[in-house]
């Protein structure tokens, strides 16, 4: 997908996904020169197959899809440098935030990466527990990726430091915080939150 | 003894980089003549002047030589400040250790010496000079313009308007030149005609102001105050003083299927024909190649219909001879055609876009004459082979330019402007088409430029690419274009309704020969040379001729109206005066030993020579010897080179002088 052909027409040109970016984000894409100053500075480039400034580079094209088919978004660790650095005020954490969500909710093939699979259970457990149940969260994970022994020799370092809770903690005021994630539900069903 | 002072200049580290300046100006103090030597890090500065005045005064010095620059630049500089002294100026001479020395060679030790041989002979050369006299000439106070497009109508009203007549010629049947064809023009987008026509009807108009259209210079002789110019007046076949322009005999020519080159071949016109519409004058041509009477002697329907009988089959190509005292160039460009290779040329050629043999693949000039609401399609964008509206229309930045191997190695300077305003353009006229623009760098330096161009990219949606197409072919009705980018790092493939290629600017044709009518000098590309890229940027190295616009080197229409006022400028300086002040670098004539054989009036390339013939009291005829008509010479020397008895001498070059200078090596 990184290197095939590119072909521009108004039918390959997917203005819909970028103008969803541009309005999630608050922040334009056209606004972008291609300076590179994003990438000069972003911690995580050198892991990522797109590097910041090639991502705005395939939104200004329109080609959302060679985005989420990779997992450079994945990789931004929303440290905002690329945003407090650009001198067009392009918003590039925010469209990596945007690109994100567009990314969950597409269904793409990022959805099943293993970053997406680690943020879900995340989530998951602070719904549940109200707080973080480490233990859980690794052996669920490494249930559902299929990489049932990956950290594994960790696991007793971890727990002997007591950095790795055998039995969870639930936090007493679970009500408000199922509070917090039925609001964002709702504003999401009205299309008010990412 | 002379007493002659030596000022050796560093200028900066130019010189005393290679050069021990120090050792210099010690050595030459030690000459025999010489009486003050020093050195100095910047000697055209006024401490560095003062410095030579004031040496000139304390020392009592009676010629002084300044080893510094090439004198082309600072001459006048030391002349004047050793004027100022009270020193006649043309014993102030200059010894050229930066061009000649330092700048070319590397090995310090050898360059000192080098300097020090130079300024060695040139003291020679300062000792045996002459106190010499400015020559004043009378100048005439009318200018030429060649060329009616903008550059030539700004300069020619500028002078005009200064109370100077002037007298401009054009090529075409009409003044207007590229401008008359832009639709609108950035950064502010307003209508070109709408700009350029009222300044048309005011050249005109203005009483200072002869204008000579279908005319083109046939010959120019003479010196800058006094140019003599030979303007051959083509034959229009209409009379212009009978035509009043009605138009009846071109709307009833019969033949009206020639491919009209204002609309870049687009349309049609009659084979009499005006330009366009809103031309200056509004008198019609008749294209002789294609008309009817012309090729085959039966037609004359235009005379027949023509009210105030102005058709004269009969008329020739008439000369005129127009004395004038200063000339603007102004003959503009052309655009870069990717036709196919032309004979003996060093560009390559586009075979890759197709040669031109793809008709919908057009420059940026006939995307002009389509975008203009006075062109062939009446403003709408059609594409050329079936008339359709495109959807897709791909722009081609650099063709031609800034590639060496293919085209051109400069920079053309207007297309990503005017490729910017296309897309602003289509995209208002085709609210759904989609620009593409592939470009290697957008270049928009200038007063609200990048904002325009960043407009089409963010508010006007065109999609810039940045990275070359390698290659456009056809494919069922549409043109593929094959390119690249290089942001992102893909091969892009769009499949276009129509490409247009921002080709590059070239001189326009038959630069080169004008150039040599005028004795003036041209790049390898045509383009006419300024004397200085940067303190000179509108004089040619021949005096009084003044360069405007485009022929100079790519131009958007400000830098064209700027320079073309800058020109004017120089023109009105020049005729502010009524005499003209003139080196006095010129031959003169020993009339003792001269035996009138004549070879130096064959070999001068100035035409300065004429025969003097001498007689005695009786009015006997005693001998013809040369005489140099000094308001003429242009002091090169070559008839003091071939004069066989040796008695004519360039004043400042004497024999005396050059012999003294290569015995003291």
């Amino acid at each position: 997908m990184k290197n095939k052909l590119m072909h521009l027409s108004n039918e390959t040109i997917n203005l819909d996904f970028v103008n969803k970016v541009e309005k999630l984000s608050g922040s334009s894409v056209r606004r972008c020169m291609q300076c590179g100053k994003c990438s000069a500075g972003c911690p995580m480039a050198t892991f990522m197959e797109h590097p910041p400034n090639r991502i705005v580079r395939l939104l200004q094209l329109g080609q959302g899809k060679r985005i989420l088919a990779g997992r450079s978004i994945w990789y931004c660790a929303s440290c905002e440098t690329c945003t407090t650095r650009c001198p067009n005020t392009v918003n590039l954490a925010a469209i990596m935030d945007a690109l994100r969500k567009l990314s969950w909710d597409a269904d793409g093939p990022s959805k099943e990466s293993y970053v997406q699979l680690a943020n879900r259970l995340f989530i998951e457990n602070i719904r549940t527990y109200g707080r973080q149940y480490e233990m859980r969260l690794g052996a669920v994970f490494n249930l559902r990726s299929g990489r049932l022994l990956k950290d594994f020799l960790l696991g007793p370092k971890l727990i002997s430091r007591g950095k790795l809770k055998v039995f969870h903690q639930k936090n007493r005021n679970l009500d408000e915080i199922e509070a917090i994630f039925s609001r964002i539900e709702e504003m999401r069903k009205k299309g008010e939150a990412l | 003894m002379s007493r002659i002072g030596v000022f050796v200049c560093h200028c900066g580290e130019n010189i005393s980089r290679t050069v021990d300046v120090e050792r210099v100006a010690g050595e030459a103090a030690q000459l025999p003549g010489v009486a003050y030597s020093c050195d100095y890090k910047y000697m055209c500065s006024d401490p560095g002047q003062n410095l030579l005045k004031k040496a000139l005064a304390e020392h009592n010095l009676d010629g002084v030589l300044v080893a510094a620059c090439s004198p082309r630049m600072h001459e006048k500089t030391f002349r004047k400040a050793a004027q100022s002294a009270g020193l006649n100026p043309y014993l102030c001479d200059m010894g050229n250790i930066r061009e000649h020395c330092s700048w070319v060679h590397e090995d310090r030790e050898a360059a000192t010496a080098k300097a020090s041989d130079i300024v060695k002979l040139m003291v020679e050369r300062v000792k045996r000079g002459k106190a010499l006299a400015p020559i004043t000439v009378p100048v005439t106070k009318r200018a030429l313009v060649i060329g009616g497009g903008i550059a030539g109508i700004q300069a020619a009203l500028d002078i005009a308007d200064a109370g100077k007549e002037v007298i401009l010629v054009e090529r075409e049947p009409s003044i207007g030149g590229h401008m008359a064809q832009l639709s609108e023009t950035f950064p502010t987008l307003d209508c070109s005609q709408c700009i350029m026509t009222p300044k048309m009807v005011d050249v005109a108009n203005h009483p200072n102001i002869t204008l000579y259209t279908y005319a083109e210079i046939e010959k120019v002789d003479g010196y800058i105050g006094n140019f003599q110019v030979t303007i051959r007046r083509k034959a229009r076949s209409v009379v212009e003083d009978k035509c009043t322009g009605c138009g009846v005999c071109t709307s009833k020519c019969p033949k009206k299927k020639i491919p009209n080159e204002f609309d870049q071949n687009l349309g049609m016109r009659s084979a009499i024909y005006v330009p366009f519409p809103q031309a200056v004058p509004n008198t019609p041509v008749i294209d002789r190649e294609n008309c009817t009477m012309f090729q085959s002697g039966k037609c004359g329907v235009c005379a027949k219909v023509c009210g105030p009988q102005a058709i004269d089959y009969e008329q020739q190509d008439t000369l005129v001879v127009e004395a004038v005292g200063a000339v603007v160039v102004a003959t503009g460009f052309k655009l870069y055609s990717i036709d196919r290779k032309p004979e003996e040329s060093p560009i390559k050629g586009y075979g890759e876009f197709g040669y031109g043999l793809i008709p919908d693949v057009i420059d940026g000039l006939t995307f002009e004459r389509l975008a203009s609401a006075s062109g062939p399609t009446g403003g709408k964008i059609l594409r050329p082979s079936d008339g359709k509206e495109p959807r897709q229309v791909v722009f081609i930045q650099c063709v031609g330019s800034r590639a060496r191997e293919k085209g051109i190695s400069y920079c053309s300077k207007i297309c990503c402007m005017y490729t910017a305003k296309h897309t602003m353009l289509y995209r208002h006229k085709v609210h759904d088409g989609q620009a593409y623009v592939f470009y290697m760098d957008a270049r928009t330096p200038g007063k609200g430029y990048d904002e325009f161009w960043r407009r089409a990219v963010e508010v006007e949606d065109a999609v810039y690419i940045r990275g070359m197409v390698s290659r456009l072919y056809q494919r069922d009705g549409k043109i593929v274009v094959m390119g690249s980018d290089t942001l992102v790092g893909v091969q892009v493939e769009i499949e276009a309704d129509l490409v247009v290629l921002a080709t590059a600017v070239q001189a326009q044709d038959g630069a080169d020969l004008l150039a040599q009518k005028l004795g003036i000098s041209y790049d390898k590309y045509n383009f006419y040379s300024e004397a200085h890229a940067k303190l000179k940027p509108v004089e040619c190295a021949t005096a009084g001729i003044y360069l405007a616009g485009a022929c100079q080197g790519p131009k958007d229409i400000p830098d064209t109206v700027s320079q073309a006022s800058a020109a004017a400028a120089k023109v009105i300086t020049l005729f502010s005066k009524d005499q003209l002040e003139r080196d006095p670098v010129v031959a003169k004539v020993n009339e003792k030993y001269c035996v009138g054989c004549l070879q130096c009036k064959k070999v001068c390339p100035y035409g300065a020579v004429e025969e003097k013939e001498i007689r005695d009291r009786q009015g006997n005829l005693v001998k013809v010897v040369a005489n140099v008509n000094a308001g003429v010479c242009g002091g090169c020397g070559t008839c003091q080179a071939t004069c066989p008895s040796k008695s004519v001498e360039l004043d400042g070059y004497t024999d005396e002088q050059i012999m003294a200078m290569i015995e003291a090596l």
